[in-house]
């Protein structure tokens, strides 16, 4: 056990934790792998603070990847091990945590992040470390790091399809926009290049309007007081952009609905929205509501039927605490970062970062969502198709619309 | 004679809707429509509505389900037509989906139309007068949207009065763009009868009407009901400001009273308190659960039969930390600080390790469900005004057991001199463990009161932590009086702020506020004399 290391561990989650967190694999990064001739994953999702019911998982669908691909033979001869850390959803600490799995485990590669936030703070440890992190969230766009793999997708491809779908004549002929974010980067990135966006449509800028609130907000009682006035001014359909993170979402929504706003009056598109934020709420008032992500548990095919039917599996067979009948975008990302990192390596035939890297042109993977979600040499984004959901009484999402085929991502918005 | 008059208007009724519907019915195409895409499926619903104004009865009882089987997804497409439940859509001859079958979602645009197709028909033709009563309400949100005629025919066929006078109500406001100028000016009265902002903008755009200009008597009407309205959301706006402040000042007030129990009277900083609250919820889910498995009956009521169970296993809680724990750090607050801490972390883990980390599903009793429209943009929503009602009676038993029982006076003996308690024979070591297991159990009926209105995961006490604290110091550490009126001046200048400036500088602004007045009072706002130490 190294000084480093019990001093995280400690700052993470407390000695009286440690004990009763156990089960969550806490410790394993403390456990150094000595197994000969494996290869060593390392994952940066919280298992506890406010981002744990949706991060926590991840951890477990990297694992489970993990698995499949060892039950294949494993990549390049070697079997796949996935360390798990606990950043707490304490930012600086996922950046201390990415330290010691590069320097210490000498990973291979790292999956993690959730927030815009938690990312750019381990974004200089895996540059100045040359280490590998593949990030499985849709975000701001406005980056583009070499040693990052940005498996999900920027706004132009995710947020822009979904609010011209909001704006066409076959969605809600949407005029009107009240965003409403959470006070950190990527509400406050995204919403400047959508009200960039529609300054190029020549809507004017008495069309919109802007608020933020604090991480871990949950009073929306004037927030939601001041949508409704901001509608009832006319000038066409309003709807909500929400941006809002974590607990906030559920929060939101219940106000909503409770103040007797229907979907059809004003919708919220979601941008965060998951099926796993909709667990607990009465759903079957805020049917309509959208979302929009590059997988939706719903999504036909038999690629996600063998998706489902493993993560309910893999649930039950290793007692997962997470609900084995949900699936989330993200867990989807995850995943699929996984198998596209093994494929990566297989075919440099190395684990070196430079060699992997240098592999990633021309990679393509049947993803769960029913799309061949494909690598250029070009840059580290993956193109993935898109879908726009919209709630339903069973707590999850029915697919409203989806593209025809996985749209060129675009890293640097020119609206922004 | 009445009903022959009904009769006769029914009949007129028909008679003038008979031109409208030159083409019989195509039942299968409207079918197929229905199956269609987002635009076959919107011009589908729009025939529906139609069907309903101007229908016959036969194709409007026909008609009558097929909105809400596309609304519930009920409605099995299939290459021969579509199945709706175990009948077939067109012929309603019993038939099963096959395995092939799609069930069409609705956009949202179309699930407007469906949605008000599907009240108009259940307007003209439910046999119950509350489902029809309800239609109505749905088309209340709508009125530009009704077809014509729609409103006249559902009048002449309802049989009950009082729903008969709505509907020719509703009907008068949606002759706003009448040809008939005293049917313009009644409509615009009956519009800022219920003064809203969306009122108000409807009613303004008239002052760009030719007839604003020309005719005096309909620039009076617009004037004097744009005044009205106005004078109505300025009411609507004041009492919603005050409402809000009260409803978040009554959550701070739940989350704080226990803490100025626990802080205020023992001195005790703890750190768990948060986690109490979080445990006060997780027992009403509890009691929700076994209510639901031993008495569904009962189902709707959890909320108030937790009440004792969320009070008793906090309290429970509070008594073991302070007999096991607390009372080895009196004289060390810095270790209680720390023990509490630890606490905090164990609990959040116990939870998260039994319950898992996801929101628990709460059932919405009707009393704390929606909410009614008072005036202006006003609405009264329930689950605030049940947070409201929990406080104040919360406040009030919390007053009664520190002034009015052997056991507050025993609290307030101990907070104000120890030693000298002690010596006139007071058992102070069982008083701070009373009074620790009442802090605590006020922490769970706060548990308890937030359920219906905010998430209930292992984290959600850390929301409560730093504002309940904030209260306590404000308020004057150990007066339940400054506890009180903390709540309610952080509540409102909260919600006075927050339009302003919004959310984020109001909670800076709130807390430097706070600061501000620490400085010249360090106090707070009620001092007690006499502290334990």
């Amino acid at each position: 056990m190294s000084k480093l290391s019990r001093r995280s561990f400690l700052q993470a989650s407390g000695l009286a934790a440690a004990g009763l967190a156990s089960p969550i694999g806490m410790p394993a990064i403390l456990r150094s792998a000595q197994a000969a001739g494996s290869v060593k994953l390392g994952c940066l999702f919280s298992s506890s603070g406010t981002m744990a019911n949706l991060e926590g998982r991840l951890n477990y669908v990297v694992k489970m990847a993990a698995d499949e691909i060892n039950a294949k033979g494993g990549v390049n001869g070697r079997t796949v091990e996935v360390m798990v850390s606990d950043p707490a959803s304490d930012w600086p600490l996922y950046a201390q945590s990415a330290k010691q799995m590069l320097q210490q485990e000498k990973v291979s590669a790292l999956f993690g992040c959730w927030t815009s936030v938690s990312r750019k703070t381990v974004l200089p440890v895996v540059e100045q470390e040359k280490g590998l992190l593949f990030y499985p969230l849709h975000f701001e766009g406005d980056e583009n790091s070499k040693n990052v793999v940005y498996v999900n997708s920027p706004p132009a491809s995710s947020v822009l399809p979904a609010v011209d779908y909001l704006m066409g004549e076959e969605g809600v002929s949407a005029k009107r926009f009240f965003m409403l974010g959470s006070d950190y980067v990527w509400p406050r990135t995204i919403n400047k290049q959508l009200k960039g966006y529609w300054k190029s449509k020549g809507i004017p800028e008495t069309a919109w309007k802007e608020e933020y609130v604090p991480f871990g907000f949950s009073n929306f009682q004037t927030l939601v007081n001041q949508i409704r006035a901001f509608a009832d001014q006319g000038g066409g359909q309003p709807i909500v952009v929400l941006t809002v993170v974590g607990s906030s979402i559920p929060d939101f929504m219940r106000e909503f609905a409770n103040q007797g706003i229907k979907a059809t009056d004003i919708p919220v598109l979601g941008l965060d929205m998951v099926e796993a934020d909709l667990e607990g709420l009465d759903t079957s008032k805020l049917v309509g509501h959208l979302n929009c992500w590059a997988y939706l548990q719903n999504a036909k095919g038999a690629a996600n039927a063998t998706f489902l039917k493993s993560w309910a599996d893999y649930v039950k067979a290793k007692n997962v605490p997470f609900k084995g009948d949900v699936a989330i975008d993200p867990m989807v990302s995850a995943y699929d970062a996984v198998h596209l990192w093994a494929m990566a390596a297989a075919k440099a035939g190395s684990f070196d970062i430079p060699e992997v890297t240098k592999a990633f042109g021309g990679l393509s993977f049947d993803c769960p969502s029913g799309y061949k979600i494909g690598m250029t040499a070009e840059n580290n984004y993956v193109s993935r198709g898109v879908f726009i959901g919209s709630v339903n009484e069973k707590q999850g999402f029915d697919i409203l619309w989806q593209s025809k085929d996985t749209p060129k991502p675009v890293p640097f918005s020119p609206y922004g | 004679m009445t009903r022959c008059i009904h009769l006769l208007l029914a009949l007129a009724g028909t008679l003038l809707a008979l031109p409208a519907m030159a083409a019989p019915l195509d039942r299968p195409a409207l079918i197929a429509q229905l199956c269609g895409n987002a635009g076959a499926m919107g011009e589908a619903g729009a025939a529906l509505l139609a069907l309903a104004a101007a229908g016959s009865a036969e194709d409007r009882g026909w008609a009558a389900p097929l909105a809400k089987a596309l609304i519930d997804k009920k409605l099995a497409c299939d290459d021969t037509g579509a199945v709706l439940g175990d009948v077939d859509a067109v012929t309603r001859a019993p038939r099963t989906a096959p395995d092939t079958a799609r069930t069409p979602v609705l956009s949202l645009k179309n699930r407007a139309v469906f949605e008000t197709a599907d009240a108009a028909l259940a307007l003209r033709s439910a046999p119950d007068t509350d489902q029809r009563a309800a239609a109505l309400r749905t088309l209340e949100r709508r009125p530009g949207s009704l077809p014509e005629g729609l409103l006249d025919a559902a009048a002449a066929s309802e049989s009950d009065a009082g729903l008969r006078t709505q509907i020719e109500t509703l009907a008068q406001t949606a002759a706003l763009n009448s040809p008939d100028m005293a049917k313009r000016i009644n409509a615009i009265n009956r519009i800022a009868e219920t003064p809203s902002r969306r009122a108000l903008t409807q009613i303004s755009a008239l002052k760009a009407d030719p007839a604003y200009a020309s005719d005096a008597g309909f620039r009076q009407a617009v004037d004097r009901a744009v005044g009205r309205i106005d004078r109505g959301i300025a009411i609507g706006d004041t009492l919603a400001a005050l409402y809000n402040g009260l409803s978040f000042a009554s959550i701070l007030f739940m989350a704080a009273i226990g803490l100025a129990i626990i802080f205020g009277l023992m001195g005790v900083i703890n750190l768990a308190q948060g986690e109490l609250i979080m445990i006060g919820a997780y027992v009403t889910y509890l009691v929700q659960e076994a209510l639901r498995h031993l008495v569904p009956a009962l189902l709707d009521w959890y909320l108030v039969l937790a009440i004792p169970f969320a009070f008793l296993v906090t309290a429970a809680i509070g008594i073991a930390l302070e007999a096991s724990l607390l009372r080895h750090l009196y004289k060390r607050p810095l270790m209680s600080l720390l023990a509490t801490w630890a606490v905090s972390l164990f609990l959040v883990n116990l939870v998260r390790v039994i319950f898992g980390t996801q929101n628990l599903q709460f059932e919405t009793p009707f009393y704390v469900t929606g909410g009614v429209p008072v005036i202006g943009d006003f609405i009264f929503t329930w689950n605030r005004m049940f947070a409201i009602a929990f406080a104040v009676a919360t406040l009030a038993i919390t007053w009664a057991v520190v002034r009015k029982t052997p056991l507050g006076l025993n609290i307030r003996a101990v907070t104000q001199n120890r030693d000298m308690a002690a010596c006139i024979g007071i058992p102070t070591r069982r008083v701070d463990m009373m009074a620790f297991g009442l802090g605590s159990g006020l922490a769970g009926l706060a548990g308890l009161a937030l359920s219906p209105i905010y998430s209930v995961n292992p984290q959600m006490g850390q929301n409560f932590i730093i504002d309940s604290f904030m209260v306590v110091v404000l308020g004057g550490v150990g007066t339940i009086a400054g506890t009180v009126v903390a709540a309610l001046g952080i509540g409102q200048i909260n919600v006075l702020i927050e339009p302003l400036w919004g959310a984020v500088a109001a909670k800076v602004i709130v807390l430097l506020m706070i600061i501000g007045f620490l400085q010249w009072r360090p106090e707070g706002l009620f001092a007690v004399k006499g502290c334990r130490k």
